[in-house]
């Protein structure tokens, strides 16, 4: 019988502990999430019920500590050449089981990859927080703020307003930074996180890269309040709230790495946080044609299994193929972040292009072949307990994050087409 | 403008009475679920059942196309498409779920007072539950996909959900777990497509307290939180001769042709919702910084304009197939090849569309669209429901191949 291993991968540029990475979270998937993800809908403002798969996973078998170099405790995945396609395995396996949590793991790196990845690793700050992360067997969370009440596409549409809508201020006081300003919705916000990666300027309206700074913040210093998780469509493993940052100080080298370059390696976040968003789709659509090929053996029409219908198999057969285009493109994309020997830095317009290309295609791809398959399975399709619908509520919000589709198209058609406009 | 400018429908179609209806139930949304569901969101005990109660008891929709003999309003004859049409679209502007479940209501009433040849026995049997005061869940159990290979009489490919064989004190079904419409775990009465073993099927009426009903454990699923379903058995149920509603492929397609529009009203419904919601999103929101208004970016306005115009097309194919239905005289009848096809094809168009126009309208709404607090996100699940629940993908291109190319085979 076809597996999900039999979707095609580009075999050599695998990381060369991919039989390891993939075997321990696949694993973690059929033991700490699968069993129970039906129940997490309704635990999202507790997390009683997903709590112990994320101490699992990134406390007990320690995948908390990808990215820090190995001298301050880390797996020192950031030195590698392979954090690109060894995080797309771990993220597309975690979303099988369930992308949310593929999120919340994916974010807690997100921040520190500003500090732990080559060729920009800040020791300084790596050594101040690698403790808490990589001295603890309990799950420690990390969030990136950057959405704001205003607008969160606005902060990504780097290239035309460079960080120009930002309304959370850094001001330099002796040597600390005051943080003032309010954040909506990162994962891992609503009490979950530990540290903040906050986005900011150091001047209002500024739309000079130079005034563009990430800075980290502890999340129990004085003046950081966070609200309660909000309520949503699906992706209940993943808390969003609003952040207030009320004259937070913290020390002047908490900022990632100074000015132009804290606004350099943002886009690189960018570039990451939408290939791993084609990981938590392809995740999602690997589940989903495990669920469907079952569902499709079982139940029949016309007398016969449902796949054994022309019809149906047709719309099984574009399923499948849909899932091998986008499962091909995140692992191409992510050899692309891993080598800009070959293919230009993290950064680059083009790979931050390419990235969010991807991504849509991704997102585009999985909610229509989730659509499709709920259409098959009839009731079945929309009943918890199939786990299609799951992922079909899950992965929506994939495709409107980030700066939604249209930032997408608009950054796409600039880099491809030479728009000077848009 | 108001919405009936925004999206016109051939007025001449609905009657006085029909709009003032519907004005009643669009002032029953705004009061009974509008304005209470930020602080019980989709609770049932607190929001839904309540307003279930007003609308169906103390507005009379429950009992609208009942014989007003039997107790009922009156609008037995099938010139109550419109005015169901026009009343459902305000039921699912407010929430669909309690749409979904008034078109199960409907679909069965039809066959018990509306459809060509009504049974008398049958509609006196069920109209105390109809026309009484309190509310009375409906479900109707229909043809599905199976779980064997045995040769069968099957309706369109799909298995009967039970077999009813005829006694001389009536009927005894046996059949399950079948999965409901509806409120499989609520439900005061359900109708069940059964093969009669005549080689056609026959629509029972089997009540909620019938011994040998089974039902199992309520579901979870993505939308619809008025419908409390569950999978029910049959198991050696015993119902008197008159629960036999109706007999034959062409009397059950009429009260599918009549349960597919009211469904689709009940998107077209969740459309109106989403129109306004969208509508408030793209005055007041402010992109690119350089404070354009949302709904003046020319990437954002194509997208608005393709959700206006489905918007639109579904309420003119909704409203189309009411007309259609509501005049046999002219049009033939429900439940004729053509008129069914009609249904089937219009309940798939507006499924597709409307989930289209709330994909879409989530897309430009971001975060806000997929948090509960916005609203928009329960009539995205919703309608996605609706769309699975009501005839599977590929049943209905059969069942439309088949008419439309005249298929000898399939
Ligand atoms: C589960 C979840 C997790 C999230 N995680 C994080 C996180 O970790 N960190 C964080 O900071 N934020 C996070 N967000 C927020 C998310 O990234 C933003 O919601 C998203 O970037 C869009 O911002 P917005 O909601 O403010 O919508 P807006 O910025 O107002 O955009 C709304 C819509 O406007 C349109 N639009 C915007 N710009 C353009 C343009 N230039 N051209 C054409 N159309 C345009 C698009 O259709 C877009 O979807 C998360 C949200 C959710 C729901």
């Amino acid at each position: 019988m076809r597996t999900i291993d039999d979707f095609t991968m580009p075999v050599e540029y695998l990381s060369p502990i991919d039989k390891f990475l993939r075997d321990a979270s696949r694993d973690w998937a059929n033991k700490e999430s699968i069993p129970f993800r039906r129940g997490y809908d309704e635990d999202w403002e507790e997390h009683h019920t997903i709590e112990p798969a994320f101490k699992k996973l990134m406390g007990e078998m320690g995948f908390q500590r990808f990215f820090f170099p190995e001298e301050f405790g880390g797996l020192g995945f950031g030195h590698s050449n392979y954090a690109g396609v060894g995080g797309y395995r771990v993220c597309e396996e975690v979303s099988r089981a369930d992308s949310a949590i593929g999120v919340a793991f994916a974010v807690l790196h997100w921040p520190l990859l500003l500090i732990c990845k080559e060729p920009h690793v800040n020791k300084r700050l790596c050594a101040e927080f690698a403790p808490m992360f990589c001295d603890t067997t309990e799950p420690v969370f990390a969030a990136n703020a950057m959405t704001e009440p205003q607008g969160g596409s606005d902060i990504e549409n780097l290239d035309l307003l460079s960080g120009s809508t930002i309304q959370t201020t850094a001001t330099l006081e002796g040597d600390e930074w005051v943080i003032n300003g309010h954040k909506l919705w990162p994962t891992n916000s609503g009490g979950v996180s530990k540290l903040f990666g906050v986005v900011c300027t150091t001047k209002l309206g500024s739309n000079d890269p130079n005034d563009f700074a990430f800075i980290f913040v502890p999340t129990d210093l004085p003046g950081v309040t966070q609200g309660k998780p909000y309520q949503k469509a699906g992706m209940a493993a993943d808390k969003n709230s609003d952040i207030w940052f009320e004259n937070v100080r913290v020390p002047v080298w908490y900022r990632a790495h100074g000015p132009g370059d804290d606004f350099k390696y943002f886009k690189e976040m960018v570039a990451w946080g939408n290939l791993l968003s084609v990981a938590f789709c392809s995740g999602a659509m690997l589940n989903a044609y495990e669920l469907l090929r079952d569902f499709c053996s079982e139940k029949t029409y016309r007398g016969r299994p449902l796949k054994e219908n022309d019809d149906i198999a047709g719309v099984l057969a574009d399923i499948a193929r849909d899932i091998e285009a986008t499962r091909i493109i995140g692992y191409q994309g992510a050899r692309m972040l891993d080598r800009p020997d070959l293919y230009g830095d993290n950064w680059s317009d083009e790979i931050v292009t390419k990235m969010r290309s991807f991504k849509y295609f991704a997102c585009d791809r999985a909610i229509d072949i989730l659509d499709r398959a709920m259409n098959i399975m009839g009731p079945y399709g929309s009943d918890r307990v199939q786990d299609i619908e799951k992922h079909w509520r899950d992965v929506k919000i994939i495709q409107l994050w980030l700066g939604g589709k249209q930032l997408g198209q608009m950054e796409v058609a600039r880099w491809f087409y030479d728009c000077e406009t848009l | 403008m108001k919405y009936q400018e925004l999206f016109p429908l051939p007025d001449e179609w609905i009657q006085e009475s029909d709009r003032s209806m519907a004005e009643t139930v669009s002032s029953w949304a705004e009061q009974e679920v509008i304005a209470r569901r930020l602080e019980h969101k989709e609770d049932y005990d607190a929001l839904l059942l309540p307003a279930m109660r007003k609308l169906m008891v103390d507005i009379g929709l429950q009992a609208m196309i009942m014989p007003e003999a039997a107790g009922g309003g009156g609008m037995d004859a099938p010139e109550a498409a419109m005015a169901a049409a026009a009343v459902i679209e305000e039921v699912g502007a407010a929430d669909t779920s309690i749409g979904f479940l008034f078109a199960n209501t409907l679909a069965i009433e039809y066959a018990l007072a509306v459809a060509p040849k009504r049974s008398e026995e049958s509609l006196k049997q069920a109209a105390p539950l109809l026309c009484g005061g309190d509310v009375t869940i409906c479900s109707l159990v229909l043809p599905a996909y199976g779980t064997d290979m045995a040769d069968r009489p099957r309706y369109y490919g799909l298995d009967y959900p039970a077999t009813a064989k005829k006694g001389k004190d009536g009927w005894v079904i046996n059949g399950g777990p079948a999965r409901p419409q509806c409120c499989g775990a609520t439900a005061d009465l359900f109708a069940v497509v059964c093969d009669t073993g005549k080689g056609k099927p026959g629509l029972l009426l089997v009540k909620g307290d019938a011994k040998g009903l089974k039902r199992g454990e309520e579901l979870k699923k993505t939308g619809l939180a008025a419908s409390r379903n569950a999978d029910v058995t049959l198991d050696k149920v015993k119902v008197p001769a008159d629960a036999l509603v109706l007999e034959g492929i062409e009397p059950l397609r009429a009260m599918l042709s009549w349960y597919y529009m009211a469904c689709a009203a009940a998107c077209t419904g969740a459309l109106k919702t989403t129109h306004g919601i969208l509508k408030e999103w793209g005055d007041t929101r402010v992109i690119k910084g350089k404070g354009q208004v949302f709904k003046e970016n020319p990437l954002v306005a194509s997208l608005m304009g393709e959700i206006g115009s489905k918007t639109g097309t579904c309420r003119v194919l909704t409203y189309n197939l009411a007309r259609l239905l509501s005049r046999p005289d002219a049009y033939g009848s429900a439940g004729s090849g053509t008129m069914h096809v009609t249904a089937v094809s219009a309940l798939k168009q507006v499924g597709h569309l409307s989930m289209e126009a709330m994909h879409n309208t989530m897309e430009l709404m971001a975060s806000a669209g997929y948090a509960t607090e916005w609203n928009l996100e329960r009539y995205w699940r919703d309608v996605k429901t609706v769309q699975t629940y009501v005839l599977p993908e590929t049943v209905a291109q059969t069942c439309m191949a088949r008419q439309y190319f005249n298929l000898e085979q399939l």
